[in-house]
Parts: structure tokens; sequence; C-alpha cells
């Protein structure tokens, strides 16, 4: 009796420490991060042009092209993403075509991002001709983002409960309006999360960006709004550097004198961003899901 | 000597009672198998026309698997096949033809735990009627306060419509869930141990309601509360490991069985 007490107290301690060293890691990383950053950090930062070779640079265009190519990777990636997670979940037969197709799925999931870019520069950048492009990236960060965004969906659909879904069948609801109306809805909130979730992914990913978006910008006129103007923000088929590419390009070859500097306040701004996709995440999540289940 | 000819004189009764009661559903030789298990062995059973028909039995003993077929609910389970006939005017179910969407308008189902759709209590009613192609919004808010009326649930939540349908207690929305069956008009109404997850009163509700359905519809009642049987169904099939052991009358099953497991069951000897 005393030796089981005392296990399990043991056993306590010992995961309250784990999750305690979660905590701190992260907490001193981004305390580290933030602290060297923040102060790099002032409206004129956000809203200048980098500079090549001077200093005082700022990450006005970097920061728009990581939301921009962010806004055209999920255009790609939420349809097909929900399209497979609705075919995995509710269509695909238990058989061998459907593990092959799993076993593809993880191992996209599972390749590191730097051998995607090196595909995207193949066949986006090259075989299609593109070049350096923000549709080159977005299509790389889709494959990216794809495997996650699948997975996402089939378990939220997965996850609603047996009974809805059989609610809906008996009621005489057709199999695709019963996913559509019964199963979507309930998985929701789940697959909203993910979304955010994986937001916060694409938005810091570099590796997969160097050779498909580029890492340089062109001389942007954000008064031109015309989608196929060469120096305007939104044409989708200019090279687009995005802030963790900048971050990392500025520490690798910058010449700028205060590379440092720049370069710490964009991690700042990069790890804000992600947190704040993070948290919205959670907080959009629980309280989607609190006023679909309660009052 | 003498037993086995009563036995048959009253089986032969029985018989000719049954031609001349009107039949909602005539099950005759099912068989269900998963796999290369049985779970359903040479049924038949005539289901009654505007009556509580109950199917009781231990775990495990194809109640709720034979239920489930009638709406062709198994009809997804890998392996799933069933043999034999479930005429239903005239028209067997089991049919490759049949629509099991169509179907299931007509024989409704109610399940073991409240399955309302994480919706406002309003529109777990008007959504089905939507689907179903009723498209005046006027008219589909009228079909939901008539049959919240008709469960007895309308006082209840008049004031509340737009309510999480989740809000609601478990008996509450067990109600709600055989209000939006009936909703659609279905002329059969499947019940699948509609109150084992209920407290003691939200159950005497719930079968004080099914007295008054039968008016109006044939219903089949998986249970397992023997009491509750007794106290709703006008015939009880009691099933043990895939056959009906026994099917008649409820007075009859309650009070003077005529098998033997059938006897042990009811006296809590086994099951």
């Amino acid at each position: 009796m005393q030796r089981r007490k005392l296990a399990d107290k043991t056993a306590t301690v010992v995961l309250t420490m784990f999750a305690a060293i979660i905590v701190i890691i992260l907490t001193a990383l981004l305390g580290y991060v933030l602290s060297l950053g923040i102060q790099q950090v002032n409206w004129d930062f956000l809203t200048s042009k980098s500079s090549s070779f001077r200093a005082g640079g700022g990450i006005q265009d970097q920061l728009f092209n990581s939301f921009y190519i962010l806004l055209w990777t999920m255009i790609f990636t939420i349809p097909l993403g929900l399209a497979g997670g609705i075919y995995m979940a509710e269509y695909a037969k238990d058989n061998r075509i459907t593990a092959f197709i799993r076993i593809c799925i993880e191992t996209l999931a599972s390749l590191p991002s730097i051998v995607l870019g090196m595909f995207g520069l193949l066949i986006f950048v090259n075989a299609t001709g593109m070049g350096y492009s923000i549709l080159a990236g977005a299509l790389t960060l889709t494959i990216f983002n794809l495997p996650i965004m699948i997975r996402t969906c089939e378990n939220a659909l997965r996850a609603v409960p047996l009974e809805l879904k059989e609610g809906g069948l008996a009621l005489g609801y057709t199999h695709w309006r019963t996913i559509t109306r019964v199963l979507l809805p309930s998985a929701f909130p789940s697959i909203l999360t993910g979304i955010i979730l994986s937001c916060g992914l694409v938005f810091g990913e570099a590796a997969a960006l160097l050779y498909s978006a580029g890492m340089t910008t062109p001389k942007l006129d954000f008064g031109n709004l015309n989608p196929f103007a060469s120096d305007s923000p939104l044409n989708i088929m200019r090279p687009a550097e995005t802030l963790s590419v900048h971050i990392w390009k500025v520490n690798s070859e910058g010449i700028i004198p205060d590379l440092r500097d720049v370069a710490d306040g964009g991690a700042a701004v990069l790890v804000t961003v992600i947190l704040i996709f993070n948290i919205s995440a959670r907080v959009f999540g629980s309280w989607l899901h609190k006023k679909l289940t309660a009052k | 000597m003498q037993a086995v000819l009563e036995r048959e004189l009253v089986e032969q009764q029985w018989t000719k009672e049954q031609q001349e009661v009107d039949l909602c559903l005539d099950v005759t030789d099912l068989s269900i198998f998963y796999g290369p298990k049985q779970a359903v062995k040479n049924v038949s059973m005539p289901i009654k026309r505007h009556s509580i028909t109950a199917l009781i039995g231990p775990s495990g003993c194809g109640k709720s698997t034979f239920l489930r077929s009638i709406n062709r609910m198994n009809d997804g389970i890998k392996g799933f096949k069933a043999e034999g006939n479930i005429l239903y005017d005239d028209v067997n179910l089991l049919d490759a033809n049949i629509d099991p969407v169509a179907l299931r308008k007509e024989i409704g189902m109610v399940f073991q735990r409240p399955n309302p759709f994480p919706n406002s209590i309003l529109k777990n009613l008007t959504l089905p009627l939507k689907e179903h192609g009723l498209k005046s919004k006027a008219k589909r808010e009228e079909y939901a306060e008539t049959y919240l009326k008709q469960v007895g649930l309308w006082d209840e939540v008049k004031d509340r419509l737009h309510e999480s349908a989740l809000s609601l207690s478990g008996g509450q929305q067990q109600r709600l869930c055989i209000a939006r069956t009936l909703a659609i008009q279905p002329s059969v109404l499947l019940l699948d141990e509609p109150a084992s997850a209920l407290d003691p009163i939200a159950t005497a509700k719930i079968e004080e309601l099914l007295l008054k359905l039968k008016e109006k519809y044939t219903i089949v009642l998986v249970t397992h509360n023997l009491q509750q049987a007794a106290r709703v169904a006008d015939d009880t099939a009691f099933f043990y490991q895939g056959e009906i052991v026994e099917f008649t009358d409820t007075k009859t099953f309650f009070q003077s069985p005529k098998e033997k497991r059938s006897e042990d069951y009811i006296s809590g000897r086994f099951g």
C-alpha cells in the first residue's frame, strides 16, 4: 500500500517536472527572442522598406509578402485539405489503396521542407516556367501544409460522435447531406483550430520558400492594386521574400551594418505573429465549441 | 402427448389470429450476418399496425441488429449481409432496389443516446424538414411547434427555441429527437433503448408518450428494461443468441411464458 502511494506521488512529481521543463524552455526561448527584438520594433520598422546596404531598413514588404503568401496557400490548402479529409474519413474503404494513400500522406508530412523547396524549384519555378513567384511559393507551401490539413480534417470528422451521424442518416439525409449538414458543422471548431494553427506553421516557414518564392522583392508600389502590374503588391507572379526568409538572408549574407538589429526585430515580429495565431486558435476554437454546445 | 396437442392448438389459433390482424411489417426468415458471424438466425415476426412491439433479451442477442436492419442502418457496416424478407406494404425492404434514404423517411429511428444536432432547439426540427423539401419557413416553424407539442416539450422550450439543443436535459433531448423524427412524418418508429440513458422520471414521460403515439404510429421498441416492456408493449419478442425464443402478446409473455428460457429470463435467472 505504502509503495503504491509512493509510486503514485513520484509519478506526479516527475511528470510535473517534465511539464515544467517544457514551459521553461518555451518561455526562455520566447523571452530571449522578444527581449532582443522588441526594442527594434516600432511603427517605422514595420512600415518602411528594407535596405540592402544602409542601416535603418524596415520589414514592410517582407511582412506583407508573408501574409500574402499565407493567404494564397490557404486558398489552395483549405479546399484540398477538406476534400482529402472528407474522403479519408467518409469514403475511403478500409483496403490496401487507402493504406497506400495514408502512407503517402504520412511520408509527405515528414518530408524536410527544404526538399519540398527543391521540388517547388524544379516543378513550379522551372518546369512551368513561372519563375520565382508568390504562386510558386504558395503552391510549394500547399504541398507542405496539405498532409497536416488532411489529417486535421479527417480527425475532426472522425471525432464527431457516431450517434450524430446516424441521427442524420436515420432522418433520411443522404450521405453527402449528412456530411455537409451534420458532420462538418459539428467538426467545424476543430477544423478551424487546425487551420489557424497551420497558418502559424506556414507563416514561419522559410526553407520551402527559398527557391520557390525567391529571396528578393521587386520595388512595390502599395498604391497600385492592379494584380497584373509588375510593381503591384498583389501580383502573384512576382518574386517575394517573406519575413522568415528575410531573417535568414540578413543573418547569413546581409551586408547592412545593423543586420543584427534587423534580424532580431524581424524574429520578434515573426514570433509574435505566430503566437497570435496559436492563441487565437485556442480562444476561437473554445469559443465556437461553447457556442455550439451550451448557451 | 396431450400437452403437445394443446400446444399445437394454441399455435394454430395464434396463426389464425395473425392473419386477421392488420400487419404493418411482416418479417419472415430473416438472417443477418456480420462476416462469418450470424447475428440473427431465421427470425420471423409479424408486427401489428398501431401497436408497440418490444424486443427484449440479453446484450448481444441480436435485437438491436434486427431493429437496425428494418431501416437499413446496418448497410454501411463491413461484412453485413441480410437474407429473408421484411415486408412493408408488400415490398421487401431488403430488396436491393429500395433506396435507404427514402425508406428512412417512412421508418424513423430514435437512438439510445439522445443525439440532437449542435444547433438551436428550433433548428433541430426545421432543418430536417427543409432537407425534405418543405420550402416555407413559416410552415416549418408551424410543424416544429406541432411536433414539440406532440411530445410534450413545447411548454418547456417555447421561450428558448433559439438556444442550443444541447442545453436541454437528457430526457428533454430525447423527446426533442422523437419530435424531430415525427416531424418528417414516418409511419413506423424504431426505438433503440430510448430511455436507457435517462432517469426514472424522464423514462416515465417517454413511456407515456409512446402509449400516446401508438395511436398513429407503429412502434418497435428495443429495451433492456423488462418492466418497461411489460408496461408499454402490446407484443413482446424475446431474443436469445440471435433467435426468437418466444414471441407473443405481452400479457401472456410475462404471466405465463411457454418457454422455460423466457421464464428464466423474466425471473432474472440469466441475462
